[in-house]
Parts: C-alpha cells; structure tokens; sequence
C-alpha cells in the first residue's frame, strides 16, 4: 500500500466523524458565539444589539438564582454520589455472595430513562396522594401531608432522585478502578498487619486516585450540566427554587406550553446565556482539575 | 476492510434516505409519535370521478378531543371529493408548537394547520400562514361577519382564518363539597370564594379534600385560566392590559392575587397544588378531592371520557372582585380554527378541504357533539345544545363575550404568572411586584410596537360592561 492510498483511506474514515463534529458541534457553537450578540426571537430579521444581551445578563437576578440553584443542587448530588458510589463499589468488589445480581441492581438506574425515574419520583414523593406520605401518615409520623416538592423542600427531593440515578454509574466506574489495584499491595499490608480500615484509606483511596479525579470530574460536570429530572419532577419550580442553569437556558430557547399566550423563543439573549453558563461549568471544572491535580501523582 | 466498512455505510445510509424519499412529504414530516393517520383506505371507490393528478393534503392538529369525528370527516372528504384530494391527518399531543416550527424550518411544513388565538398571531409573523381572502366566498363573509377581528383572524387587513367554536370559562365546583360544609350556592364574589374554600377544607380535610386548587406547575396556565376570567367579569382585561390606555396595568391582577394569597395562608389549597399539571389535578377533583377550581369549557369533556367520575359537580360563572359584574365573561380561542399553510404547493385543494370542514352541517354538529362551543351566531341559533354532562354550566349566555385582542409580549425576566406566585407564596410588597411588571411589560411593549410587531391603540371609550355579548 503506497503512501498515498493510505493517506487517502484514512481521509476516508475520518470523513464521517469530522463532519459530524462540523456539522453538530463547531457549527452550532460558532452560530452561539454569533447570536449572543443579536435579538432574535426565531422569525424576521435578527437585529444587531452589541452587548445588550451581555448587560441583561449582569441584572438577570432570575439567571443568578439559577446560578445558586446549580452549586447548591450540584453540591448536594456529588456529596450524596460520590461516597455511597465509592462504599458500595468497595462493598460489592469484596468476595459478598451475590454481588453480580447486586452490581445490576445498582446500575440498573443508569439505564432507565431520566424522565420515567423522574415521574416515579413525583409519584412517590408529591404531596397530595404520594407513597411516602401515604405511608408516614399511616404509621402516624405525620400529621399531614408534607410538603417534599414544596417551595423549601423541593430542591432536596430532586437532589435525592438525581443522587439515586447516577449512583450506579460511577459504582461502576469505581469498581473498574478497584480491580486494577495489585492484590499483592493488600497481601503484603496485610502481612504486615494492617486491618480494613487501614488497607482502605492507606492502599485503596490512594490508588484510586488517578480513576477518582477523572470520576469526580465527569460528576461535576454531570451535576452542572443536570436538568432532565428537575424538568419533569418541578419544571425549575416552586417559585423558582430548582431552577437550575441549564433549565433555565433552555426555557429561554423552548418555552414549556402552556394554555395561554405562548412566549417568544429569545434566541439571542439565550445564546448570551448559553455562552455565560458554558464558561462557568468550564471554569469549575478547569478549578477542580488544577485542584485535584496532586490526586494523578500516586505513582 | 475500512473501505469496505465505508462503503456498507454509505449505500446503507443511501439506502435510508431512499426509504423515506419514496413516502410522501407530509407523512415524512409527520412525528413518529403521537401521529394517527386518516387517509382514505387504498380501495378508495372506483366510482369517484376523480379528476387530474392526485393531491396529498396533510392537516396538522393538537386537538386530541375530537379526533374521531374528524377523522370520520377526513374519510368521507376522501371518498366523495371529485379533485382526487386526498388528505392525511397528523394528531400531536404537546409542543404542537415546537413541531410546526421545526416542519416549516425543515420545509416539510403541513398544508393545513390547527389554529388557535394563542399561536395564530405568531405564525403569521414567522410567515407560515396563506391569507385566505382570494377564496372566501361572499356568503361566508357574510356568516362570519361579526367574527372577523384584526390581531385574532385578520393581520394588516388580510384573512388568515375563520372562527368555528370557543372556550368559554368558569368556575367548576363539587357540588358534594359544597353541601357538605353547608354552603348553597357557588361564589359570586373574591371574598366568598375564600371564606368557602375555608369552609370545604374544615369540613374535607380529614378525608383529603380540600377548597380550592389550580395547576400552579405553570403558574402562568393556573392563572390564564382563573383570573383571567375574574378580571374580565370585573371590568378588566383578563391579561393585565389595559384597553383604555393602551398601557399594561397589573394592578387589578394584583387585587385578584391578595384573595388566592388569603386561600394559601388559610391552607384551604391542595397540598402539592404547586406541582400539579392540569391533568393530575382534573384527577384529583374527579376523585373528590377539590372544592374548585377554574377551568375552560373542555372540562365537560374531560370528565366524561378521560377521567370519568361519579361526583356531582358543575359549572358557574367565575366569581369577581367585590360580587359586582362589570363586565362579561371572555369567551376566548374563538375567532380562529384552520389556517392554509404558505409553503403549501395545493393551497387550493387544501382550500377546498377547508370549505369542507366550515360547511353548517359540520359546525353544528361540532356543537352539537361537545366538541367546542359554536360561536359563529347562525350555527348557534340554530343547533340543539350538546349533550354531555356539566357542559350546560359552560354554554354561551348573557354574560359572555369576546374581548378585543390584547397584544402578546415577552418581558425581561419573570412572567406574571411567576412574579405573582412568588408573592403568593412567599410574600413582598404587593406594590413593588405590580409597579416591576408594570414597567417590564410596558418596556417590552414599546419595543415591540418599535419593531412593528404589535399594534397598541389606546381606546378611551372602551366599556367593558358593553361589550357584545353571544346570547
């Protein structure tokens, strides 16, 4: 095979995903970086505004809600996934008898769609016939109904039903990453006497380092970027309590229906937020890798 | 091997996109779900005279309530037109919207769309919609003349569509309820709506049923719905606009929400009222759980096929601020219901379809069957009122009427319907939420009206309490 065939093979096959990636992510985000700077609410003729869009965002105090919204909803999904992910992987990586069946058990939420988990959830959690309170009141724990997707308590029910459905997921991840640690490494410990708790923090986590910076990373960006199920379980509500970034994005571009008037898609202003919340997810995560970047050095 | 890979891919692929180039454009475009095909069946009679080549029209709707009966039009349309028309009718549930700008900007747009008072004004700025001037007949001007109504149906003096049935609203209340906790009759003023909404969740609340509820998932929907028909009832336009100033004013609106606030702090609303979407909560007052709610003229409907129920409720006008009526009952969707697409290449044909569906003997069954309540006035005369249970509290009377078009803007920020939940719930100075509205409305007003997107003429003389009424 000359050169030249060779070259112009592997053109070939690089064809499809560099069109793809033309056509579905460069194009879109030069058309973002463009729109952020017009009005344009989807018909006629877009009008030039400069940084109009860029000064609605500074005094948007919905926007910044959404911002605070994010790191709080966020924050309380990793600290809830993170760990249990990392003690059930430890758990069912052990020699436990039937933890195959388990392992499935656990993942199986990473495989059901978002939206179906999410009206399970409502079911079980709203206020006016949900499982949970039916149940609390029968055994005479509550009064009443408690309000678990009301204005104070809603954004902890959608922080727990995203919790429950990415678990699995990074058990998993972890898991991969526990058996790539040596068995000898804990023979040898062991030998030498150390207990459980000592073979865990002393050979595990530091092992681990390397998988968890690229799991906890991947998480983050996952929490950010997370609006599926707040969709569907409060479209961002109560009164705005759960709207996060991303929701908040894209009911700037998809306005949810409604019986009524229906409002204008705002392209442009929604491009300047697209841009906004890009930068911010980014700048996180750009933050937790410099941070973290001591976990990569285990070797 | 890769090449080989390659050129599997590419004949597959172009295989595909044989596949669908083979159907027609309007079943191409046509949502994989959600979609109900009515088509004349293959063997469709010899005996028609068809004529010229063969037309395929595709009719778009979001009506999911009277499918059947225009499906069983389509078929008969199909089989008897002598035009070799033949038209394929695609239901979509939600994001009816969505789907008709994704089709016109994909150029797959349906010849014939559903339209309704909401949405009608905002497909003939984005260009979809063919005037209809050219192919309305004099006596059809004449039957619809009353009904003819710029911002609604006709857009810088051109014809976009033509008026069928509309929504009228009010309150929808479980008459079990209300005799429970002692009350005779359904509330005439903002104050006994309150105090009843009391009354219904001492004398339920035990049992799990409670005074009032509203879908506040979508604030904007629960009050478009409700307080929207207080305000018109009470001498206001129902959207915060103001028809004598030309100015949006939520200070009425704001008057309304002090009440729904009192019913909030009282606990005489459903508990989780604030994630509930329309239909759970029609659930939860079909199982008898809600003392009332408001709602528009499908509820009849609703409680007859989709969620049957056994309770005894019925239909009253809204209540208004202080029991005095001041104005009429709007009665709103209905000055519009097909419109012919732009980019249609059988305007024409789908005309003809059009003329079909606008014939008296389909209006008045439409009417007849509860399908819509008919308010073009010689189709109403005439036809019997329908038969399904409840819908005689949501018939046209005295004190209904359409309201002159208010114009659609989209602020800065929150909506009503967010700004003045959140005062519902959470408190804040009423007047400060009014006076944020008042000046982000009117802000994104003058912009609009700068761009040429909307008409706002102030009419000093306007008088809600003569509006015509449809009786």
């Amino acid at each position: 095979m000359t050169r030249w065939t060779r070259l112009w093979e592997n053109s070939l096959l690089l064809f499809p995903s560099i069109a793809l990636t033309l056509a579905l992510g460069i194009y879109p985000l030069l058309w973002v970086l463009r729109y952020m700077f017009y009005d344009y609410p989807g018909y006629g003729q877009e009008m030039f505004v400069g940084l109009d869009n860029f000064r609605r965002l500074l005094r948007d105090s919905a926007f910044w809600a959404s911002v605070r919204n994010t790191f709080v909803f966020a924050g309380g999904k990793l600290l809830i996934t993170i760990p249990l992910s990392l003690i059930l992987a430890v758990m069912l990586n052990g020699k436990l008898r039937g933890r195959h069946f388990m392992r499935a058990v656990f993942f199986m939420p990473t495989v059901i769609s978002t939206a179906v988990i999410s009206v399970v959830f409502y079911l079980i959690f709203n206020s006016y016939n949900g499982m949970v309170n039916q149940l609390l009141m029968k055994l005479g724990l509550l009064g009443g109904p408690f309000e678990w997707l009301g204005p104070d308590h809603a954004m902890m029910t959608v922080v727990i039903a995203a919790a429950w459905g990415a678990v699995g997921n990074y058990m998993l991840l972890f898991i991969a990453g526990l058996q790539s640690i040596p068995q000898d490494l804990y023979e040898s410990a062991s030998i030498d006497g150390a207990g459980p708790a000592q073979r865990f923090w002393r050979i595990t986590v530091p092992m681990l380092g390397p998988v968890m910076q690229i799991i906890i990373m991947l998480a983050i960006i996952a929490s950010f970027k997370g609006y599926e199920s707040i969709m569907v379980m409060t479209e961002g509500g109560p009164i705005g309590r759960t709207d996060v970034m991303y929701l908040y994005l894209y009911k700037l571009l998809f306005p949810l229906a409604t019986s009524g008037t229906p409002a204008d898609q705002q392209f442009g202003y929604g491009s300047a937020v697209g841009f906004a919340t890009a930068l911010i997810v980014g700048a996180i995560t750009l933050l937790y890798y410099w941070l973290s970047r001591k976990m990569n050095k285990v070797y | 091997m890769g090449l080989a890979l390659t050129a599997v891919l590419a004949v597959g692929t172009a295989a595909c996109g044989n596949s669908s180039n083979n159907n027609n454009g309007a079943s191409q475009s046509a949502p994989a779900s959600g979609s109900a095909s009515a088509s004349a069946p293959a063997s469709a009679p010899a005996s028609k005279a068809a004529t010229g080549e063969k037309k395929v029209i595709s009719y778009w709707t979001d009506d999911r309530h009277d499918q059947e009966y225009i499906k069983s039009l389509i078929d008969r349309f199909n089989a008897d037109n002598a035009d070799n028309i033949e038209v394929e009718l695609t239901v979509l549930s939600e994001n009816f919207n969505q789907s008709v700008d994704i089709a016109f900007s994909s150029n797959k747009a349906p010849d014939l769309l559903r339209l309704k008072s909401a949405n009608t004004g905002t497909f003939v700025k984005k260009g979809y919609l063919a005037p209809i001037d050219a192919y309305v007949t004099d006596e059809m001007k004449t039957k619809f003349s009353s009904l003819l109504l710029d911002g609604v149906n006709r857009f810088d003096g051109k014809l976009y569509s033509l008026p069928n049935s509309g929504q009228t609203l009010r309150l929808v209340y479980n008459k079990d309820l209300f005799d429970k906790a002692g009350i005779a009759k359904p509330p005439e003023s903002l104050q006994e709506m309150v105090d009843d909404a009391k009354k219904i969740t001492e004398a339920g609340k035990s049992e799990g049923a409670y005074g009032f509820a509203l879908n506040f998932k979508n604030p904007k929907s629960a009050f478009d719905r409700s307080i929207r028909e207080i305000l018109s009832l009470s001498g206001y336009q129902g959207l915060g606009y103001d028809l004598k100033t030309a100015q949006f004013d939520f200070g009425p609106y704001g008057q309304v929400i002090d009440y729904f606030k009192q019913m909030w702090e009282d606990g005489s609303i459903l508990p989780g009222a604030e994630t509930l979407d329309i239909d759970p909560m029609r659930a939860q007052f079909a199982a008898g759980k809600i003392g009332m709610y408001l709602s528009f003229s499908t509820e009849p409907g609703v409680y007859k096929d989709q969620f049957p129920t056994t309770i005894n409720w019925g239909g009253a006008l809204a209540p208004t601020i202080d029991g005095k009526r001041k104005g009429t009952s709007e009665i709103v969707s209905a000055g519009t219901w097909l419109g012919i697409s732009d980019k249609s290449k059988n305007k024409d044909a789908a005309w003809k379809f059009m003329a079909y569906l606008y014939r008296d003997e389909v209006l008045t069954a439409y009417h007849e069957q509860g399908f819509g309540i008919s308010v073009v006035p010689s189709i109403a005369e005439k036809a019997k009122n329908p038969d399904v249970p409840g819908m005689e509290g949501f018939l046209v009377g005295d004190s209904d009427s359409i309201w002159p078009v208010s114009p659609t803007v989209t602020p800065e920020g929150a909506n009503y319907g967010d700004a003045f939940f959140k005062y519902m719930l959470s408190g804040g100075d009423l007047a400060k939420v009014t006076a944020d509205l008042n000046a982000r409305y009117n802000d994104a007003l003058a912009k609009a009206v700068e761009k040429g997107e909307v008409k706002a003429e102030a009419d000093p003389s306007f008088d809600p309490s003569k509006l015509k009424t449809n009786s």
